[in-house]
């Protein structure tokens, strides 16, 4: 069976890294004695992933990790048994199983919600360039690709980020919005603060941007919104 | 930084600008966070995150003294450059990872002095902890700084900068020093800072510097070292475990999320050495040698296993081969207790003769990675005038063995500079890896062995032998640094390595220092010198000015031959071995004559034993052959009463399974 949860990553520990974030994971399990499945072959890994990377610094409430165990184990038993194995920054919030053959976790993400918090005090300013981008059929941003052959790449922001939510409140801004994953990738939310100063002539701290990651989501045919793992919340 | 003033957030621009934020952040498993505490201890590794939460000696004290009632035992690491420019621009204080107290609001700060490289971060972690970075000026409301480790054995040098040292083993005098502590202070502080420095003056091992006058003769040579306080003793012994038997061990350490320089289980097999190298100060310091039954590292390595969810057990010790119960520990390891499990065993260390071959095989069965063999010199006479005991027939037989086996690389550890060293001895160096490079091709038919041959400088270190010795001046050691470049220049297959012979003479100086260097130290620090371990931060020109500028002069330091009769800066601190058992090594270094291993019997006169009234705890490798059921029957042997067993010839492979 390959058993699913979805699991957090605190404020405490926001600045792991994805690498140290999946190993300590693998560790954990260990601890656990989860019968956790091994590939073949001569450097035998953990049949451990995790649904989608994170950046360093970010916060989330919706990492989702799925790993293949050799025998079946109640779900909620796999995550009583992590709980115990686990630093103090990573909860187990929802726990499920599957077959073997279901399509892997990371194929069926459709989007995440997030919540950016940044110091600022222009609420004019700012409520304007919301309203702007809320209205905006496109939103042309470049951002850093450093994989690619150019260092950089074309996107459009809306494409991703359709709708702004903001509130201004004690000097923080504080955005919320959906932003979708496409098999072709997404984009990180901090880009999203970088297009609004590049676009609206905002001068929001990038540097100081407190970002959590709040949900991640299946999208259906209808465009609606579904957890990811059933019978979750 | 002053007190008070700063702030202790780091923030999130600060942690998304610095390389391995992780070091800063905390919260791993299995680290002990607790809010109250009548007694906060700060142990305070002076080098960053990955190294210092390597170190065991740490990992245990941290396991021991939180298990005491009220006592919270935390963290914290020398931030790395980037993060201390950030840290100073904006007044973020330097506190433990745990509860996030600054060190000036901890109650006694510990730091271990593994390397004198590391001083001048002890100076600076100070300041970045709000702690006054002179003890003279510290005020009654802030911490006591402690210092400890192997480098304790001559803490002169820190002597302005601490105000109490723990003198050998921590397990059992730490908690006696803070039980002295948390007494003094539910009793009101009595008498003040000196009230508490006397009442741990009164704890065996605890040495508080100021408490002595050190007088200087005219030719700058130590006159006297004087107590000037009662409870002064002339001479602090080190604290010593009688039996690690009877210890705890830590078997729910603190797993790191980051990677750490040894990130695997370390499973302490004994402590000591006593193979006697003339150049080793651990092998003087930590004697004598006391084993752990195996049995016992069996159930600890199934605790740590199963706590830890790590798959790599080091065994651990100053040279784990030397263990005599090796083999069976291994056996019990590998084909019982973890033979279902992903779990591997490497040795830090290995001697090779085709029994260790064996052991290499078992511990390394999958990777065919390459092995290290330390010869230490490159002729016998030079082998021999260190006491190193093995011959160039051991290596070779070693090697062969290796490459027989599979193993294509080897990496050799030499030293140059040592005492009564010739030319001929260092070229030795370069014929002995050619003879390795050579041996492949006779074993294996075709070329294509990789040897590395990594050379470092040798520096005298006090209770060794060579403690009277004169370090090599920097342009002696380019030179000969220079005939083995030019020795190996034409050679394939041979990648010579070179340490960088200054940052040695630094070592050097402060490894033998008085406290008339604190000085230098201070206006060093002041300059901005930090990380002199570290090749991008060490300033050789800065340090030399300094010490013109405190009229210091390195030369007596570091390469002087001291003489026969002179009192050194650090004979009020001992590990108890007998100035007289030093003398005589170094007049048998230069007949080059061997003195063997007390290991297993035979006494051969430290004087360690006698003075601290402990004993060789050796549980002798006659395993019966039905070995795994009757283990527990090994009898305990103590010297002297056991037989001489033959001291063989040895090797020493270090990182038989490097990462
Ligand atoms: S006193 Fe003798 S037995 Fe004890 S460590 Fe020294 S040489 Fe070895």
């Amino acid at each position: 069976m390959k058993l699913r949860l979805q699991i957090t990553k605190d404020r405490s520990i926001r600045f792991i890294s994805h690498l140290e974030y999946a190993r300590t994971l693998m560790r954990a399990v260990l601890r656990a004695k989860l019968p956790v499945a091994y590939s073949e072959g001569f450097n035998p890994h953990m049949k451990l992933s995790l649904a989608s990377a994170l950046g360093v610094g970010v916060v989330s409430q919706a990492e989702f990790v799925e790993m293949e165990l050799k025998e079946p184990v109640p779900p909620a038993e796999a995550a009583q048994r992590l709980r115990k194995a686990l630093p103090a920054g990573i909860k187990v919030l929802t726990a499920d199983a599957v077959d073997d053959h279901a399509p892997a976790l990371m194929s069926v993400a459709g989007g995440a919600t997030y919540q950016v918090v940044i110091p600022a005090t222009d609420a004019d300013q700012i409520s304007q360039a919301v309203g702007a981008f809320n209205a905006a059929a496109s939103l042309p941003f470049t951002k850093k690709a450093p994989k690619t052959k150019a260092g950089v790449k074309e996107i459009d922001v809306k494409f991703y980020i359709p709708h702004l939510e903001a509130e201004l409140f004690g000097g923080k801004l504080v955005l919320r919005f959906d932003c979708r994953i496409t098999p072709a990738g997404s984009m990180k939310a901090v880009d999203l603060v970088n297009a609004l100063n590049k676009q609206y002539g905002l001068a929001l701290p990038v540097e100081l941007a407190d970002i959590e990651r709040l949900d991640l989501y299946r999208v259906d045919d209808l465009g609606r919104h579904e957890p990811m793992l059933a019978g979750a919340r | 930084m002053t007190k008070r003033d700063y702030k202790k957030e780091f923030t999130i621009d600060m942690l998304s600008a610095v390389e391995k934020p992780a070091r800063y952040t905390g919260g791993e498993f299995g680290s002990v966070v607790k809010e109250r505490a009548d007694v906060r201890i700060a142990l305070a590794f002076p080098d960053v995150y990955e190294v210092g939460m390597s170190y065991l000696g740490f990992k245990i004290l941290y396991h021991i003294l939180n298990r005491m009632e009220g006592v919270a035992a935390e963290r914290t690491y020398a931030p790395w450059v980037d993060m201390e420019k950030l840290m100073r621009e904006r007044s973020v204080v330097l506190t433990t990872l745990e509860t996030k107290q600054a060190l000036a609001e901890c109650d006694l700060v510990g730091f271990t002095l593994q390397y004198e490289l590391s001083y001048t971060n002890i100076l600076n972690m100070l300041d970045l902890g709000g702690v006054t970075v002179l003890a003279k000026d510290r005020a009654e409301d802030e911490p006591f700084v402690i210092v400890g480790g192997p480098c304790v054995f001559n803490p002169e040098p820190l002597a302005d900068f601490f105000d109490l040292a723990v003198i050998g083993e921590g397990e059992e005098a730490l908690p006696e020093l803070v039980t002295v502590y948390k007494n003094w202070k539910a009793a009101g502080r009595v008498g003040g800072r000196t009230g508490f420095l006397q009442a741990a003056a009164r704890v065996n091992g605890i040495y508080v510097p100021s408490f002595y006058d050190v007088t200087y003769q005219e030719d700058g040579t130590v006159q006297a070292v004087t107590p000037n306080q009662k409870v002064a003793q002339p001479v602090i012994y080190k604290r010593v475990v009688r039996d690690m038997a009877t210890v705890d061990y830590p078997t729910d350490p603190i797993v790191p999320f980051m990677s750490i320089v040894h990130d695997r289980i370390m499973l302490e097999v004994f402590r000591g050495c006593s193979r006697g190298c003339r150049f080793c100060n651990a092998g003087m310091v930590y004697r004598p040698v006391r084993e752990r039954k195996p049995e016992q590292l069996r159930q600890l390595a199934r605790q740590l296993v199963d706590n830890t969810g790590y798959d790599e057990i080091s065994l651990f010790s100053l040279s784990t081969a030397d263990y005599s119960c090796l083999d069976p520990l291994l056996d019990g390891l590998l084909k019982e207790d973890f033979k279902d499990e992903r779990v591997s065993v490497s040795l830090p260390s290995l001697r090779i003769d085709s029994f260790c071959i064996d052991v290499a095989q078992k511990v390394n069965s999958v990777r065919k990675s390459g092995l290290t063999f330390a010869p230490e010199a490159g002729s016998q006479r030079m082998r021999d005038v260190i006491n190193k005991g093995v011959t160039e027939e051991n290596l070779m037989d070693a090697v062969s063995a290796a490459f027989t086996n599979g193993w294509k690389k080897v990496k050799l550890y030499f030293m140059i500079g040592l005492p009564y060293e010739t030319d001929a001895d260092v070229l030795a160096i370069a014929t002995l890896a050619k003879k390795v490079l050579y041996k492949y091709k006779e074993v294996t038919g075709k070329g294509g062995a990789m040897i590395t041959v990594s050379v470092a400088n040798f520096v005298p270190k006090p209770y060794t032998a060579f403690q009277w010795a004169a370090q090599d001046s920097l342009t002696e050691i380019k030179r000969k640094d220079m005939l083995l470049k030019e020795a190996f220049s034409r050679v394939r297959g041979i990648n010579y390595q070179y340490h960088e012979s200054k940052v040695s003479v630094l070592e050097g100086v402060f490894a033998r220092g008085d406290r008339r260097l604190g000085a230098a130290l201070y206006k060093a620090w002041q300059q901005g010198e930090r990380f002199d371990g570290w090749d991008e931060c060490f300033k050789f020109d800065l340090w030399q000015q300094v010490f013109a500028d405190c009229g210091l002069d390195p030369h007596f330091y570091a390469d002087r031959v001291r003489g026969e009769q002179e009192l050194f800066p650090w004979e009020h601190v001992s590990p108890g071995v007998a100035k007289a058992f030093l003398a005589n090594e170094y007049r048998k270094a230069k007949l080059a004559q061997l003195t063997h291993d007390c290991r297993h019997g035979d006494c051969t006169g430290c004087n360690v034993c006698q003075q601290l009234g402990v004993n060789v705890v050796d549980y002798t490798g006659q395993m019966p052959a039905v070995a795994s059921s009757t283990l527990s029957a090994a009898a305990e042997k103590v010297a002297p009463a056991a037989t001489a067993a033959a001291t063989t010839a040895a090797l020493t492979a270090k990182e038989v399974q490097p990462q």
